[in-house]
Parts: C-alpha cells; sequence; structure tokens
C-alpha cells in the first residue's frame, strides 16, 4: 500500500511527514532505552527479511497481489510498536529513494499508515489477543491480519482528504484487497515469530515474565 | 539458543532466498493500493482481473516527480540479473543501514541482559 508522489497534494503530505518524524523521534528514543546491545543485529536482519519479502508479490484473486508489509511483525517479536515504526521507516525510505516504491512526498503518510498504525495495531492486537486466546502465533497471525487491513482504511481515508479517492467506494476497494492481503501477512507473521522465538527463546517477552534490564532480578 | 552470528546469518540466508525466489514468482498483478486506484478510475472492476493495458494516473496533483536509480527493483534495461542486482542490494543496504542506525541510536550501551 505504499501511496505513490502525486496522490496527495505537496501541503497535506507535510503534515503526514511531522507525524511521521515525531514518531521516528520516538523510535530513535525507544532505541536509546530499550535496544540493548545483543538485540542491535537481530533489528537489522529482521529489517533485511522485511525487504525481500515485501518483495514477494503473492496473488490474492481478484487480479490483485499482496505482500507482507512487516510491522505487526517486527513490533511483535521485539515488543514494541516503535521496532516496527525505526525498521519500517528505514525500509521504506530505501524503497522510495533507491527502487521508486512509495513517494518521496508521501513517504511520511506510507510511514504513518505501515510503520506507526501498522506497528501499534499489531503489538496492541497482539496483547490483546493474547490475553484471551493464549496462543502467541494464532494471536500474532490475527494481530497481522489487522495490522494490514487498519492501516489500508487510514490510507484510503488521507487519499480521501487528498481528492484522490471518493470516501466510500475507496474504503471498500481498499478494505476488501486489503482483507485479502491480510491472510498473507497473517500467516507470514505468525510462521515468522513461531521460528524466531524458537530459534531464540529469550526475546519471547509473551510468555516469559519481563527479565529486568540490571540482570538481578527475573520478577 | 542459537547464536546471534548464526541467527545472523540464516536470517540473511532467507532473506536472499525469498528475494531471488521473488524475481521468478511474483505475482504481477497490482497491489492493493494501485488495484484500488484502477478500480475508482475505472479501469477494473472490484473482483474481476486487471486488463493487462490498465494503467495508472499516478501525476493527480502535480508538483514532484522523482527519478529513483533502481525502479520497480531492477537495474534498466537488464533484465533478470539486473533484477538479482537490485535485490542484492537493497537486502545489504537494508541490514547495514539499520544495523548502524540502531548501533549509534541504541548509544552502544553493554549488553546487560544476556
Amino acid at each position: 500500500m505504499h501511496i505513490p508522489d502525486g496522490f496527495i497534494p505537496l501541503l497535506q503530505t507535510i503534515i503526514y511527514w511531522i507525524i511521521a518524524l515525531v514518531f521516528i523521534a520516538l523510535a530513535l528514543r525507544w532505541a536509546r532505552k530499550e535496544l540493548s546491545e545483543e538485540k542491535v543485529p537481530i533489528v537489522a536482519v529482521l529489517a533485511a527479511a522485511i525487504f525481500a519479502i515485501q518483495a514477494f508479490n503473492l496473488p490474492v484473486g481478484m487480479g490483485t497481489s499482496g505482500h507482507l508489509v512487516g510491522g505487526a511483525l517486527a513490533a511483535i517479536i521485539l515488543g514494541s510498536p516503535y521496532a516496527a515504526v525505526f525498521i519500517l521507516s528505514i525500509v521504506l525510505i530505501i524503497q522510495a529513494v533507491i527502487f521508486g516504491d512509495g513517494g518521496i512526498t508521501t513517504m511520511g503518510a506510507n510511514i504513518v499508515n505501515m510503520g506507526v498504525i501498522g506497528g501499534f495495531v499489531g503489538f496492541y492486537a497482539f496483547t490483546g489477543f493474547k490475553s484471551v486466546i493464549k496462543n502467541p502465533y494464532i494471536s500474532a497471525g490475527i494481530a497481522a491480519w489487522f495490522a494490514c487491513f487498519i492501516p489500508a482504511l487510514a490510507a484510503s481515508v488521507e487519499l480521501w482528504i487528498a481528492g484522490t479517492f471518493p470516501l466510500v467506494s475507496g474504503m471498500v476497494a481498499m478494505g476488501t484487497y486489503h482483507a485479502a492481503i491480510g491472510v498473507i501477512e497473517a500467516i507470514i507473521t505468525a510462521v515468522a515469530v513461531y521460528l524466531i522465538w524458537h530459534a531464540r527463546p529469550e526475546l519471547d517477552w509473551s510468555t516469559t515474565e519481563q527479565v529486568d534490564l540490571g540482570g538481578v532480578t527475573a520478577a | 539458543m542459537m547464536e546471534t552470528k548464526h541467527f545472523v546469518i540464516a536470517g540473511i540466508a532467507i532473506a536472499v532466498i525469498i528475494g531471488l525466489v521473488a524475481i521468478f514468482f511474483a505475482s504481477a498483478d497490482p497491489d492493493g493500493l494501485e488495484s484500488s486506484a484502477l478500480v475508482l478510475q475505472g479501469d477494473k472492476t472490484l473482483t474481476g482481473e486487471t486488463p493487462p493495458d490498465a494503467e495508472l494516473t499516478e501525476d493527480l496533483h502535480g508538483g514532484f516527480s522523482y527519478e529513483s536509480p533502481m525502479p520497480d527493483y531492477e537495474l534498466p534495461d537488464t533484465g533478470i540479473p539486473g533484477q538479482v542486482i537490485a535485490m542484492l542490494v537493497g537486502i545489504a543496504i537494508s541490514f547495514i543501514i539499520v544495523l548502524g542506525v540502531a548501533r549509534v541510536a541504541s548509544g552502544k550501551k553493554e549488553a546487560k541482559n544476556g
């Protein structure tokens, strides 16, 4: 759902840029506070994998294809919506600047949709579903579906404000396609969370108690 | 527990495999946003196939355009090898930049919870 240049008027793109920059600053603060040296390479490899998998468009019928966005995945693996903002912002900058995927002026909107909204919806939907259905992988899958669907609706509202899409038929089209694409997001996220948390059980913050950063207590 | 070095190597290997498989098997159909735009500009029905000649009208508001060095994830006019290079460059750049930014942003503090 990378919005290209020309889909949103310049003046409006500035507003999304400001919102994006606020969250990027918060994500950098998250990195300073929460990101241990141990996790730095894991964040980097997650970004590389998200870049690669975003290039893999899978058919979802209706003459449409879609790919993993990865906001829910990043947020769930690293235990913070700001991890999604951190990783997705950099990946989106690289995609737009080097590969022309997503606009430059609309990059702020794309960061807001896929990084911020995707990350926050993915993270809080995960903790919500996890508290009800207990299974972390099914919870991750459901959360990922919402983390694809809700940003798509947000994008259609932004494009309505921009005068590019009509409101109702825009939301119907975006909602329909991303409800289908969300299934891809759900399956890949659930499998990836399962594999990564099995390879690195200490990353699983959802089942084990939070390990104290001082290493003294595991309350 | 998988060591960090092995985790990173395995992760990069998986990324490269997915990226290379994508070059050959990724769907050429438009994505959800492009499909929506095609529906709304009248070139596609909601659930129907996308006509092969459907073109996205992009420059709706004007004012800015940008030429990226590797548009559509390929070196222009180089075919499959260009796509492979673009993919490997993208994976490498994503890893290196995020590694660098994360290292600086985290302030290289000691790993205390290992």
